[in-house]
């Protein structure tokens, strides 16, 4: 008799249970994969759960987070002002200058939102392989001995990480709701992590840090992906004995996060 | 958890700051680079409005090695060092003389290349002499 009260008490409390969480999930409407993920849930993804609910405090006028992976090819030309470099090196300037722009190509992460439902932005994050033909404004000669040659040998063959905040102007161009033209323009800030050459670091010219004027325009394909084409004018951040002007031209696609994985 | 996140940030930045960085070695560093194991054959030797043209005729010619030590075609062997001495680079040479006596001569290096050389020897009095050496 005992036993039969327990096990009809066991039966209800479980039965109790089950009905509460058959309705949560009835009310929650969960797909199977929300399903799937909410038992797999691990404390990685509760912290980043808990940080995108504080942002989401935060950055309440920002609206429509989408972040997306990129890739692109980035053709690059570096103008160099030697004037400052006073170590008595030549380079056959013939040798050194090529002024051409070469490729190189870059990859990150974007992501594109809304700013008080007008404002379009895109924040990035990138590494670059920086490959740039070398455009050297001064020549020097020794007569009757050296025609023309340069003080410097700038490093043509780096790398970068970059960071880019841009503004991005719908244009009133086709069908709007379908395919989208964006003009973009805002700064980007590189840094190079690569190891600078001793030729490049003479007379203090080694500088690291790069700040860009970015300026471009993208094609967005119904969400799916878009196509972008930029342009960065980059010099250095802090004053050095070789001003380097860096001039890049990126054409590359991002596709969301989302429908990749 | 607070703290993991600091220390990876200073991991980062210490390896961002503490990347290679101009040293009081690395314009002479670039210069040995350039002057070492190759033979220096002299093209013109100019004092004051003198000129003096050796081209194509490969008469003389100095070997700078890596290992410090420094030989010409007149059969003259020593050491040397460069040396940013203010603002001038210079090529110190200890030499003996057929005597056996040591003897020091300095140059300053006018411009140095991958192919070129300039230097100008030091004199107490008179003019110098300006060297034209081309390895090739």
């Amino acid at each position: 008799m005992r036993s039969t009260r327990l096990f009809s008490n066991k039966f209800l409390l479980l039965f109790s249970i089950a009905s509460i969480a058959a309705s949560s999930l009835t009310a929650q409407t969960l797909t199977k994969k929300q399903q799937d993920s909410a038992y797999l849930l691990n404390p990685g993804q509760e912290r980043i759960r808990k940080i995108k609910k504080s942002l989401a405090k935060k950055f309440v006028n920002f609206v429509g987070n989408d972040v997306s992976l990129f890739g692109s090819l980035a053709l690059s030309k570096q103008n160099i002002n030697d004037k400052g470099v006073t170590a008595p090196i030549n380079y056959l300037y013939n040798t050194v200058n090529s002024n051409t722009f070469n490729s190189g190509y870059s990859g990150g992460f974007r992501i594109d939102g809304i700013y008080k439902e007008k404002h379009r932005y895109a924040l990035s994050f990138a590494v670059n392989r920086v490959a740039a033909g070398n455009n050297y404004k001064n020549k020097y000669s020794l007569s009757p001995f050296i025609d023309d040659f340069t003080h410097f040998k700038a490093d043509n063959n780096f790398t970068t990480i970059n960071v880019a905040a841009h503004y991005k102007k719908l244009l009133p161009v086709n069908a709007m709701n379908k395919y989208k033209f964006y003009a973009v323009f805002g700064p980007s800030f590189d840094y190079k992590i690569s190891r600078i050459s001793n030729e490049q670091l003479i007379n203090g010219a080694g500088n690291r840090a790069i700040i860009n004027g970015d300026l471009g325009a993208e094609f967005d394909n119904k969400g799916y992906y878009v196509l972008y084409a930029h342009y960065k004018l980059g010099v250095n951040m802090t004053s050095s004995s070789v001003p380097v002007q860096l001039n890049r031209f990126e054409i590359g696609m991002s596709i969301k996060a989302k429908d990749l994985f | 958890m607070k703290n993991l996140y600091i220390l990876l940030l200073a991991v980062i930045s210490f390896t961002i700051v503490s990347c290679n960085k101009e040293t009081a070695t690395t314009q002479t560093d670039v210069m040995n680079s350039m002057l070492t194991n190759k033979n220096w054959y002299l093209d013109y030797s100019i004092t004051g409005t003198s000129t003096k043209s050796y081209v194509g005729q490969s008469t003389y010619f100095v070997t700078y090695l890596k290992d410090g030590t420094t030989k010409d075609s007149d059969g003259l062997t020593g050491t040397y060092t460069v040396e940013v001495v203010g603002n001038q680079s210079q090529i110190h040479v200890q030499l003996k003389t057929a005597g056996g006596n040591p003897l020091e001569v300095v140059y300053n290096i006018i411009s140095v290349g991958e192919t070129k050389l300039v230097l100008s020897k030091v004199v107490t009095t008179g003019t110098a002499t300006q060297l034209y050496f081309t390895n090739k």
